[in-house]
């Protein structure tokens, strides 16, 4: 049963019941109890009155018949020698000798209440069924808890609207909720809500909160990425109008090529965005995996050789073989974009070390070369998206934001230092891989 | 005319760079504000291409500077960011024009020669002096209605004589408005071109003030 009302209806009525039944219970004893007293002096003294004013041997017996006198008392009373020689209801099965003072006998499936009194010889017993007792006890225990039969009914039609009254601020909240629009991510009222319901509403205002600044980190993301494709866009429209107004075919081959590397930039300004895009946390699952990093690192290597080769600059690798976890992909990834950035960075004829070290609580990636470096205070800035200390040629300005948004994920640490040669020396701390046992 | 191109991206800066030399234009190109304020005062230039998202010192910064030096050089603002608020605050730091990218080359030259135009205190767009016209549009020069075939530089150096019908420009100067940083010039190449326009417009078109320069005089 899911629904508070019927179930706090449902509990309470069991309480009353309960309450009701102790009630009942505790009633009862005290009225028996009463009756007891009541009723063994009733025939305490009307043994007494008897005895002191008993029929004679020949008084006529009544003939009465005991179911239809239920409250009568049943009298015994016997001579000096033991002959009983009075009995006022002779259908009576009681025992034909007497205890003197009270008890309780049995006889057949009645209890009886016995009072024997004994003067000049002649014993007297005055008998009462127990159930004349029961009876009005229970009678009167029915009587006290009547009264709450009313005051249950009350109750239940009183929880039933007050429930309603005190659960409408849920309704109106899911009412608000319902009507909500698709866009609106502000939170909703606190105020006015029972404490028991004020946790949810709030935890629904802290997702709200969430997804509002996912979705504003999503459309800044759009609009950054659009921002900057107006500059590469910018140029392919000039290049192209240049190639237009070529006046002579080495002009026109000229124009060409530029509009050439500019479309190459524009293309991998997008390939670029689409892969940030799908490094963001809210992005794909990772497929974590155990991975050779050597390998990982060689394959990145062999990514960037076509830029390398034609910047001519050398890339060197001293790599010793490292197992970490993570995913695969995403991790050549981020060795390509600092692979990529070192290249574009390092002039003419210059070179980037790339090396792998095992450490005790870590392996470590180091990529360095000998371009300007960063310089202490860009240091922080340069993770930001599209943020270029200066102008590289042809590069995007999301390398390091990628490398970041996959480190982040990774649980992998990226700190940038200075190159031995003079240039940015950058070192990526990989957890070592946990022991299987 | 001589332009300065201050624009960071280095395939736009180029592409510019290159559009305006094929008109014969001399043109010096910086990437950042600090170089851009360095050559403005260094050199004179005709008009200022400035981009405003630039590396280290703003665009903004660089116009904010320039005006506040008084220099009443024409201005027009290339930029990315086009929201109302960032063409507001150019305009009222002291350009003359904007253009948001991306941008159309046939425009872009059409609004440097308003902005030219309206510096030289001209509205007409078509020069017309002592019976020869030139249509800064088309690069077109015409000599009593006849068109003359005439080359790209040789233009450079009539539009910046017709431009001040009178005033007296030096051989420095003339060279200044036909090559940029790093060209090389041959000693004599304004005589040279002088000497051509002479042929084509007529000796008395162009008169040589020995000492001081070269210029159209008002009336013949």
């Amino acid at each position: 049963m899911k629904s508070i009302r019927l179930r706090l209806l449902a509990w309470l009525l069991a309480a009353v019941g309960a309450a009701a039944a102790i009630q009942g219970i505790v009633a009862y004893r005290a009225a028996l109890a009463e009756a007891d007293q009541l009723f063994d002096y009733h025939i305490h003294q009307l043994a007494l009155s008897l005895r002191d004013h008993a029929p004679g041997a020949d008084s006529a017996q009544p003939g009465a018949d005991p179911y239809e006198e239920q409250y009568d008392f049943v009298v015994q009373i016997w001579s000096s020698d033991g002959e009983r020689i009075y009995l006022s209801h002779p259908h009576v099965n009681l025992p034909d000798h007497a205890r003197l003072g009270f008890s309780r006998v049995r006889t057949g499936d009645w209890d009886w209440r016995v009072y024997a009194t004994q003067l000049r010889g002649r014993t007297i017993e005055v008998a009462q069924p127990m159930a004349v007792r029961r009876e009005l006890a229970a009678a009167f225990a029915l009587r006290s808890v009547a009264p709450l039969a009313p005051v249950a009914a009350l109750l239940a039609l009183a929880v039933w609207i007050a429930v309603g009254a005190i659960l409408r601020p849920l309704e109106t909240v899911a009412e608000a909720v319902r009507r909500r629009g698709t866009s609106e991510f502000a939170p909703f009222g606190e105020t006015g809500l029972p404490s028991e319901v004020a946790p949810l509403v709030r935890a629904l205002n802290g997702l709200l909160g969430r997804l509002q600044s996912a979705i504003d980190t999503q459309r800044s993301f759009v609009a950054d990425a659009a921002h900057e494709l107006r500059s590469p866009l910018t140029a392919l429209k000039l290049q192209l109008q240049l190639l237009e107004r070529a006046q002579d075919e080495p002009g026109r081959r000229a124009a060409v090529a530029r509009l050439g590397a500019g479309i190459e930039r524009a293309a991998h300004l997008v390939e670029q965005l689409l892969t940030l895009a799908r490094s963001e946390p809210n992005a794909a699952p990772l497929r974590l995996q155990t991975i050779a990093l050597d390998e990982v690192v060689r394959q990145a290597v062999a990514d960037v050789a076509p830029l390398a080769y034609e910047r001519g600059v050398d890339i060197g690798l001293a790599a010793r073989a490292a197992e970490v976890d993570g995913d695969g992909e995403a991790l050549r990834i981020l060795v390509r974009n600092l692979l990529d950035n070192a290249v574009r960075y390092t002039p003419r004829g210059g070179r980037v070390e790339v090396s792998i070290r095992r450490g005790d609580a870590q392996t470590v990636l180091t990529v360095a070369d000998n371009g300007p470096g960063i310089a202490p205070q860009d240091r922080e800035r340069v993770f930001d998206r599209f943020y270029r200390a200066d102008s590289a040629p042809g590069g995007s300005g999301l390398g390091l934001a990628i490398v970041k948004t996959i480190a982040e994920r990774h649980g992998v640490r990226v700190v940038l230092g200075n190159a031995p040669g003079g240039g940015l020396l950058v070192r990526v701390e990989l957890p070592l891989r946990a022991r299987r046992s | 005319m001589r332009f300065l191109v201050v624009e960071d991206d280095p395939m736009i800066g180029e592409s510019l760079r290159a559009a305006l030399r094929l008109e014969g234009h001399a043109v010096d190109w910086t990437r950042d504000g600090r170089s851009a304020e360095a050559a403005l005062r260094a050199e004179r230039y005709d008009l200022l291409l400035l981009d405003l998202g630039l590396p280290g010192k703003d665009g903004v910064e660089v116009l904010q500077a320039l005006r506040a030096r008084k220099d009443t050089m024409p201005v027009l603002v290339i930029t990315a960011r086009d929201a109302v608020e960032d063409r507001v605050r150019a305009l009222d730091a002291g350009a003359d024009d904007y253009l948001s990218k991306p941008f159309d080359l046939d425009e872009l030259a059409a609004r440097i020669r308003a902005l030219g135009r309206r510096h030289a205190g001209r509205s007409e767009p078509v020069l017309e002096h002592l019976g020869v016209t030139f249509n800064p549009a088309t690069r077109e020069v015409a000599r009593h209605g006849v068109p003359l075939e005439l080359s790209a530089r040789e233009i450079v150096v009539l539009e910046a004589l017709l431009a001040h019908p009178g005033r007296v420009l030096s051989r420095a100067q003339l060279e200044e408005t036909l090559y940029g940083w790093g060209e090389e010039i041959a000693s004599n190449t304004v005589e040279v071109y002088i000497h051509r326009l002479r042929r084509k417009l007529g000796r008395h078109f162009i008169r040589n003030l020995r000492g001081l320069g070269y210029t159209v005089p008002k009336t013949l």
